[in-house]
């Protein structure tokens, strides 16, 4: 076979392979515009489109017997401030120890192996301690319980991530900071941290990904709209209203899609993180 | 007479073995034990003495409130008997909870499951995982970078939406089973399962695993193939190698430890499968999906356990926090952590 055939038929493939991989997820933003009477149909795409869906998923909707769901702004609400502040906390923190770790091996090996490896560690394992914390600090049900249990999940990734990208600054520029007479902090955070900007962004990104999808802390950290993020209320939708899958679907892609956005735009620093490479 | 051998090498004879006290206690070697423990401890005063220490100081608070504490509350609880809605105070139980432990066949079942979940999916996922990393790496394959920011997405949406994505598609009457019916063959009650084969519903868990974490170890073989070195393929082109051959001997043996760190944490990871399994099956039908994590769960959150106790519970999860350490120290002696942080 000649070699630019060889190069059009791989391509084909390749990308044909990746679309039926992705036909699940595609079949999923299909139900999400198919009217009511399209949803059981087996073809992928609407024959009549429609948004209702998604503006029944925004007001709330009732559906005959099966009682009305609840909209989704509260939720997202919910979701989108617990996972931007702790997705700042967790990347500064992150930052911080990241240094000490890098710069003046604070705590050796063994911090820095130990840190690591808490990525590791099933978080239902310690959920049992924590939700008693969360509930005798009072701050059950509330976001602010979900900021304060979601470093156990980001903290470790943040770290790593900013391991290397302190690694990456030069050490003679904060040496030369430190010999102008800054402190070890001062040069941390005027010269270090100013330097690290795309792993801080990229950092803070995958932070905020990885808060935005958790499910089992805040599924059993919150029971109201005061603090339920959408996760837990796309689960509850599943199994209170399976029925109804036009909105389910929009749930899903609704809240399927500023992590996809995200992660397409840190998908390098995203796999380096995952893998524990450096 | 029996001759045993000291620590220390020396060949001693057994009437004497008390010696051997004596000697490894003596004035030298205490004075260098203290000697290294005072050291260590003022050097972890000096540290923490330095303001630079205040930078780490936030964050191993949060480790220890959010780790520490968790585990020596686990140690602790693992001998109280207790639940909020039945007891007033946890109650000390000794050994009680080891007991419970013994008779819980369900434990071991669930544990059995997860195990039996880890051996479908996983194998699954690295053949299929390398295949598509090999098929994108390949220099005749156009559009390498378009492809990988596509077999991204499935691995980032949140397993909750999985669950309940592949819930429509695995319904009785759902897309998949139109598709097995219109190439001929039976449609399965793939959830449901007591009118069909109960082994069904941990198939398509398995399913699912393998569609979320594919793309995975295909992104993370490609970093592994694309961090070998260029010059050793292009010497093996004008040695004449063939396609196979370069792959085979080249970038398998190369990309080895890469692989063994990706199977491992794969491994450590279908230890954590939770949220797929609460979405789609919520451990049923039965207790045919309830995975060791979804088993805790239920012990410790909800009523619909038989033994609903946190003491239980804090021994389930030491259980599960042992098995993960253990699978994670063999991780960490495989990378080279120094190399990593200060190489």
């Amino acid at each position: 076979m000649r070699k630019g055939t060889l190069t059009v038929v791989m391509t084909i493939i390749s990308f044909a392979i990746v679309t039926l991989y992705l036909s699940p997820f595609i079949w999923m933003i299909g139900v999400s515009f198919k009217p009511i009477g399209e949803w059981g149909a087996s073809y992928f795409f609407p024959q009549n489109p429609t948004l209702r869906n998604y503006m029944e998923l925004a007001t709330g909707a009732v559906y005959g017997v099966r009682g009305h769901f609840p909209s989704i702004i509260p939720y997202l609400i919910n979701s989108f401030v617990s996972s931007s502040i702790n997705s700042i906390l967790t990347t500064l923190l992150g930052a911080m120890i990241a240094y000490t770790i890098q710069r003046y091996r604070f705590g050796g090996t063994r911090l820095a192996t130990w840190i690591l490896s808490l990525r590791m560690i099933p978080p239902v394992a310690v959920m049992l301690p924590l939700v008693v914390i969360v509930k005798s600090l009072g701050v059950y049900d509330s976001v602010w319980g979900l900021i304060l249990i979601y470093p156990l999940i980001t903290l470790p990734l943040t770290t790593w991530l900013m391991i290397g990208a302190i690694k990456n600054v030069p050490r003679e520029t904060d040496e030369a900071a430190l010999v102008d007479g800054c402190t070890e902090v001062e040069a941390f955070f005027k010269i270090v941290l100013p330097q690290t900007s795309a792993g801080l962004a990229a950092s803070a990104t995958i932070a905020f990904i990885f808060s935005w999808s958790e499910f089992l802390i805040p599924l059993l950290l919150t029971q109201s709209t005061k603090g339920m993020t959408l996760t837990v209320y796309a689960a509850y939708f599943a199994q209170e209203y399976g029925v109804l899958w036009g909105p389910m679907s929009a749930a899903g892609v609704v809240i399927a899609l500023p992590v996809i956005v995200f992660a397409i735009i840190v998908h390098k620093y995203l796999v380096k993180g995952l893998t524990l490479a450096a | 007479m029996t001759k045993l051998f000291s620590s220390n090498g020396y060949k001693i004879n057994f009437l004497h073995a008390h010696r051997t006290f004596a000697f490894k206690f003596n004035r030298p070697f205490l004075a260098k034990t203290f000697k290294f423990a005072d050291l260590h401890l003022k050097n972890m005063m000096r540290n923490l003495r330095r303001p630079v220490a205040l930078l780490a100081l936030p964050a191993v608070a949060f480790l220890i409130l959010l780790v520490i504490y968790p585990t020596v509350y686990l140690w602790g609880m693992m001998f109280f008997s207790f639940h909020p809605a039945r007891d007033p105070y946890p109650i000390f139980v000794g050994l009680s909870n080891f007991g419970i432990l013994m008779r819980d066949s369900e434990s071991w079942w669930s544990l059995l499951r997860t195990l039996l979940l880890m051996s479908m999916s996983v194998p699954i996922q690295i053949a299929l995982g390398i295949f598509l990393a090999v098929l994108f790496t390949s220099k005749y394959t156009r559009g390498s970078l378009m492809l990988r920011v596509l077999i991204l997405i499935p691995m980032m949406i949140p397993s909750v939406i999985i669950g309940l994505n592949w819930k429509t598609i695995l319904y009785s009457h759902g897309p998949l089973n139109e598709f097995i019916k219109s190439i001929g063959l039976e449609p399965q009650a793939w959830l449901s399962a007591p009118f069909g084969n109960p082994s069904n519903t941990l198939i398509c868990l398995a399913i699912l695993d393998v569609w979320q974490w594919t793309p995975f170890i295909t992104l993370a073989m490609v970093s592994a193939f694309e961090s070998i070195p260029r010059d050793i393929y292009e010497a093996a082109y004008i040695d004449g190698a063939s396609e196979f051959k370069i792959f085979r001997l080249i970038t398998l043996p190369m990309s080895k430890s890469s692989f063994i760190t990706i199977l491992m944490l794969r491994v450590i990871d279908s230890l954590k499968i939770f949220d797929t399994v609460y979405a789609l099956t919520y451990g049923g039908p039965g207790n045919a999906t309830t995975t060791y994590p979804f088993y805790i769960f239920k012990t410790g959150f909800t009523l619909m356990s038989l033994y609903p106790s946190y003491g239980y519970t804090a021994l389930l999860s030491i259980i599960l926090l042992g098995v993960a350490t253990a699978l994670t120290t063999v991780i960490m002696k495989i990378l080279k952590i120094n190399e990593i942080l200060w190489g």
